[in-house]
């Protein structure tokens, strides 16, 4: 008995695919409750009786207290950057997600600078992750103002709320 | 009662980002076989393996049954634990359970990935099935496409760390240079050990701060490597491992804790109520229990080196607070002092640690065999140049919050 090692230089690659299969995933009620509210420009967070936090987009339970939190609270629209990230001018070719590319489908212009924020919304005691838009790069701070940029016509969708933009 | 529990054995392969030469099972037993080695035991004198690597990962499912002819398992007890990136932190856990409890006298703690084997950067089939389900949930509701790209994918290997990076630069007061320091020494350090992936002698923090930006504040030299590579620990009960070793690395004082998701969404696109994500209080909640266990009451003074779980320079600062080795929001001005160099007061991650190395299954028991082998003065070229009487290993995975701390020692401690 001892370590084995079959006698060759390199081993054979030998391609394969591996199909994980579909699924039913189960999914909440609590969602409908929260795009109902962006149809109307409301953010609708969850309270908690145990630790009286707000936590946006709402969810069941308190993660530190365990309590069932069955109160809603619609919340500002109003927030503060609590922490922000910048990404270089977005080139054509050099980001792939989800298999395309984004600069390709326009979902970013070429040369783009995308700013991915949290921000905790006046009333709440959570992070909501999202981008800022119409910003200048440099200019942008933690502890900055902002609000949520809507859609013109918010259908019910989570992209009613395209992202937030300084006030 | 729990029995006194020590490794008399690591073993490990050369880390590189395509192991072509060998096979999973072959690269595992690897690893086994020189731990076996080291600690000078014979394959039938192992009574179980626990083992592990990244959900996944690979292609393979169930990558135990495949390797367990190579490493000596059959007629053996077997256990595979899988905790994300905690994974050989827990794996190295799970071996001390099965000795302390009295189930068996020796265990092998074997962990590994081979990134290779995946055609994705990162081997995502492992890593998506974590929010997959969350995603389709958003995704039929409408979620907006521009928003996934930027918030998920801008950040690309960096991902969950970047925000860490940036919450720990606020209120700590460091700034993105620290960050080229952490890695510099990392690389600096893994070209000390021989089995380290990215080895750069002479690394400076200019050299760092040349590379290109990903997503700011993270550059191109900041991010860890996808390593192919396994390590593997020879876990023993005291009367073994006294007979064996000369200086066996005695577990002292171990715990796994985790806080709620802290970053991302909670189930079904609800939000999390934690703040800051470099607030890690699983971490320390764990490293006071494991403290506590181990006897030591003031870590700063009592912990002579620490493997810190860093496959980002952000959070070799923020963990190395968390565990107790520095007051909070300082740890980069110990950084500016060469305090966590090999010969500072406090080094961090002498052997170039995660940010060098990152074979994702196996780097967390890595960290626990770095520290053994400190203890046993047997880290060669990276040894720290003083005795080393107490060493801590760190772990970070699951969802961003699960949290495995462990306490070595050149004594049992009771």
């Amino acid at each position: 008995m001892g370590y084995v090692k079959e006698e060759r230089p390199m081993t054979i690659g030998v391609e394969g695919t591996w199909n994980i299969g579909s699924y039913h995933y189960k999914g909440s009620r609590l969602i409908e409750e929260y795009v109902k509210g962006l149809k109307q420009k409301k953010l609708i967070g969850s309270f908690c009786p145990g630790c009286g936090k707000v936590i946006v987009p709402p969810r069941n339970l308190c993660g530190r207290c365990h309590r069932i939190m069955d109160r809603r609270k619609i919340v500002s629209n109003m927030g503060t950057i609590t922490c922000f990230i910048v990404s270089p001018p977005i080139e054509k070719g050099k980001l792939k997600v989800l298999g395309m590319d984004p600069v390709e489908t326009g979902l970013i212009k070429e040369g783009e600078v995308v700013i991915p924020v949290f921000v905790k919304f006046d009333g709440s005691d959570s992070n909501t992750d999202t981008i800022l838009l119409n910003a200048d790069p440099k200019a942008v701070h933690i502890g900055m103002r902002v609000k949520v940029l809507w859609v013109k016509e918010p259908q019910g969708a989570l992209s009613d709320f395209e992202g937030v933009e300084p006030v | 009662m729990r029995r006194n529990v020590a490794i008399i054995g690591c073993g490990q392969t050369k880390h590189s980002s395509k192991r072509r030469d060998v096979n999973l099972a072959e690269m595992v037993s690897e690893a086994v076989y020189n731990a076996l080695e080291d600690a000078q035991v014979s394959p039938r004198d192992v009574d179980a393996f626990v083992v592990g690597n990244m959900q996944g990962f690979g292609g393979i499912a169930q990558p135990e049954q495949w390797l367990g002819d190579s490493i000596g398992a059959p007629g053996k007890s077997v256990i595979r634990i899988a905790t994300g990136g905690t994974t050989g932190g827990s794996v190295g856990q799970g071996a001390y359970y099965t000795v302390a409890s009295g189930l068996h006298d020796v265990a092998v703690a074997v962990a590994w990935e081979k990134h290779s084997d995946s055609k994705e950067a990162g081997a995502t089939t492992g890593l998506l099935h974590v929010g997959l389900g969350n995603f389709f949930h958003a995704a039929s509701y409408g979620l907006s496409l521009k928003n996934l790209v930027a918030t998920s994918a801008v950040g690309a290997a960096a991902g969950v760390a970047v925000y860490q990076a940036m919450f720990y630069m606020y209120r700590s007061g460091c700034s993105i240079e620290h960050f080229d320091m952490v890695a510099a020494k990392a690389r600096r350090n893994a070209a000390k050990n021989k089995y380290a992936h990215l080895q750069w002698p002479g690394c400076t923090q200019e050299d760092i701060a040349k590379t290109e930006m990903v997503v700011y504040p993270f550059r191109y030299g900041h991010i860890c490597p996808a390593s192919d590579g396994a390590s593997a620990i020879v876990v023993a009960e005291e009367n073994l491992a006294r007979k064996k070793a000369r200086q066996p690395a005695w577990f002292k004082g171990l715990a796994a804790y985790s806080d709620e998701e802290n970053q991302l969404q909670s189930e079904n696109f609800g939000g999390v109520g934690v703040l800051d994500p470099s607030e890690q209080k699983g971490c320390w909640m764990s490293a006071t229990k494991a403290y506590e266990m181990a006897g030591i009451k003031d870590p700063k003074k009592e912990i002579d080196i620490a493997e810190v779980y860093q496959p980002f320079p952000s959070q070799e600062l923020i963990f190395a607070e968390r565990l107790g080795l520095f007051d909070e929001g300082t740890a980069w001005m110990a950084l500016e002092k060469g305090e966590t160099d090999i010969d500072g007061r406090m080094p961090l991650d002498p052997s170039g640690g995660v940010n060098a190395t990152n074979a994702i299954g196996s780097t967390a028991l890595q960290r626990i065999l770095e520290c053994a082998l400190q203890i046993m003065g047997k880290a060669e070229e990276h040894q720290v140049p003083r005795k080393v009487h107490n060493a801590v290993a760190h772990g970070w995975g699951g969802v961003t919050s699960y949290i495995t701390v462990t306490v070595l020692g050149d004594s049992p401690g009771r």
